[in-house]
């Protein structure tokens, strides 16, 4: 099984590269758009539907510093594309360079049991779970910001700070009455 | 234009007096300066106001649903039918086969030759509300008509037939309420896509290509994708189809339904998919990897066939029945 390694290869000076994985790809784009007009960091963007990447592009490719998962709440199959894809990932990315990014989350339509489905995947996997606005530039704006703190730290670009740390502190935790049925 | 404002409009016309009414309709400002030359004001009213609904109807074609018929078996000299002999056979044989009826042809610019007949009956006069349209194009079978009662058909098929130098005419089972859309979709007018076997790019994402640091990894899967669904559905603008039907009489096959598969007859059930734009979803869900490819054949016949309405048998899919008559 092809797997994704996070240290197979050497980083570069002053680069944070990032894999958006989406399988609407849609959302992916704009992030990118916003993410490459980062000027203190060389940021990399590379977008895909689901894992594993195809092989041919293995050798230009350059080290994955930041892998994330981005879920449309209102289709299952985006979720199941993603859950599927979490197989291709060495279990070395799931400190800390691992992140959920879910969308339309306030929309009514979507059944609660999804966005805790979400939650318990994030929890169990302990990593951060965004939650982002796809319709506005202003929600790819304010997603990539937060995007850009999680990809620096994650790249090494920021002194004393490792992504298991920042982790730690961002990961995604169950309220403690999930189970309990929701109030509609 | 439905009879309440095809009244007003009658009314109208003959509330504003003679002299005034083509310093009236030059202030409206609403007729292109052709249909103004062609508007002769020495006429009588009525024939002026036949004149406005028959402009309103050529630049609105899309008020009324549009079947497709296709002319079958040409005689020899059905390929050089050319307009004056069409109009004139066209005239004599369907007055030969109803008395009281009024016919009027005219040709537009896009090669189309319009009909407007205004049917009636041996104890009355034609009635001017409710008139059909055909649509013809000469030299080639294809013909389009709106608002036809299945009484008067078989008397516009016979005198289409034998004006048209053919044996016969069917239905082609194709109806949408776009008249562009099923006169592009019969006579091919989009842009079709041929299966190559090294196919250049259709996708060139040039936001992509100008930015180098953005780079799509899978960008191979994904025009290949694109390339079948363009092959299927064809590529660019596609005719705005409203709607494809499928009438299913299958056995009934679940096995996890017993009761059901036991039963011998056909499940009789009807399958419609509807859309603004039908053509442009299916093939948006083939490019996108919704639906996998190679798609269903049952929706590729669609532009391939150039027909959505389909009835499915268990034998394969066959043609609909020639006796079903376009409901009105």
């Amino acid at each position: 099984m092809s797997l994704l390694k996070p240290f197979s290869k050497l980083p570069g000076l002053n680069t944070a590269n990032i894999l958006l994985v989406e399988n609407e790809e849609q959302f992916q784009q704009s992030l990118a758009d916003v993410l490459v007009e980062e000027t203190s960091v060389t940021v990399t963007v590379r977008l895909a539907k689901t894992l594993p990447l195809p092989m041919e592009n293995d050798e230009s490719r350059p080290r994955i510093d930041l892998v994330v998962f981005i879920m449309n709440l209102s289709s299952e199959l985006s979720f199941q594309s993603a859950e599927a894809s979490l197989k291709y990932l060495d279990p070395g990315y799931f400190l800390g360079k691992v992140c959920f990014m879910v969308t339309n989350a306030r929309n009514a339509s979507v059944p609660t049991e999804r966005l805790d489905a979400v939650r318990k995947l994030a929890a169990s996997l302990h990593c951060p779970l965004l939650f982002a606005e796809d319709q506005t530039p202003d929600g790819a704006t304010s997603a990539t910001e937060r995007l850009l703190t999680v990809l620096k730290v994650a790249a090494g670009l920021v002194p004393t700070t490792t992504a298991l740390y920042l982790s730690n502190l961002t990961r995604c935790t169950l309220p403690p009455d999930i189970e309990q049925p929701s109030f509609d | 234009m439905d009879d309440s404002a095809r009244r007003l409009l009658q009314r109208l016309i003959r509330r504003i007096p003679a002299q005034m009414l083509k310093p009236t309709l030059d202030k409206w400002d609403r007729l292109t300066a052709a249909h103004r030359q062609s508007m002769d004001f020495t006429e009588s009213k009525w024939a002026l106001t036949e004149k406005l609904l028959a402009i309103y109807v050529i630049e609105n074609p899309d008020h009324s649903m549009w079947y497709a018929l296709q002319l079958v078996d040409p005689e020899d000299d059905a390929h050089s039918v050319e307009l004056t002999q069409f109009k004139e056979q066209f005239k004599s044989h369907l007055r030969e086969l109803i008395r009281h009826v009024s016919i009027k042809i005219k040709k537009h610019t896009d090669e189309a030759v319009w009909i407007r007949i205004a049917w009636g009956d041996s104890f009355s006069r034609p009635n001017h509300l409710k008139p059909t349209y055909v649509v013809h194009h000469l030299q080639t079978p294809y013909v389009f008509v709106t608002s036809l009662t299945s009484k008067l058909k078989p008397l516009l098929s016979q005198a289409l037939v034998l004006s048209t130098r053919y044996q016969a005419i069917k239905d082609a089972s194709l109806s949408a309420r776009k008249l562009t859309a099923i006169r592009d979709l019969l006579m091919r007018q989009y842009q079709q896509v041929f299966p190559t076997k090294y196919p250049s790019s259709l996708v060139e994402n040039n936001q992509n290509a100008s930015n180098i640091l953005i780079n799509k990894e899978q960008a191979e899967l994904a025009a290949s994708r694109h390339q079948k669904a363009c092959e299927a559905f064809g590529d660019g603008m596609l005719p705005q189809l409203q709607s494809a039907v499928y009438k299913l009489e299958t056995k009934f096959r679940d096995h996890t339904n017993k009761t059901m598969t036991e039963r011998e007859e056909a499940f009789r059930c009807v399958v419609k998919f509807a859309s603004t734009n039908l053509l442009e979803s299916l093939r948006h869900c083939a490019s996108s990897g919704i639906s996998s490819t190679p798609g269903t054949s049952l929706l590729s016949s669609i532009p391939l066939k150039g027909r959505n309405y389909f009835v499915i048998t268990d034998n394969g899919p066959g043609p609909s029945s020639q006796t079903r008559q376009p409901p009105n």
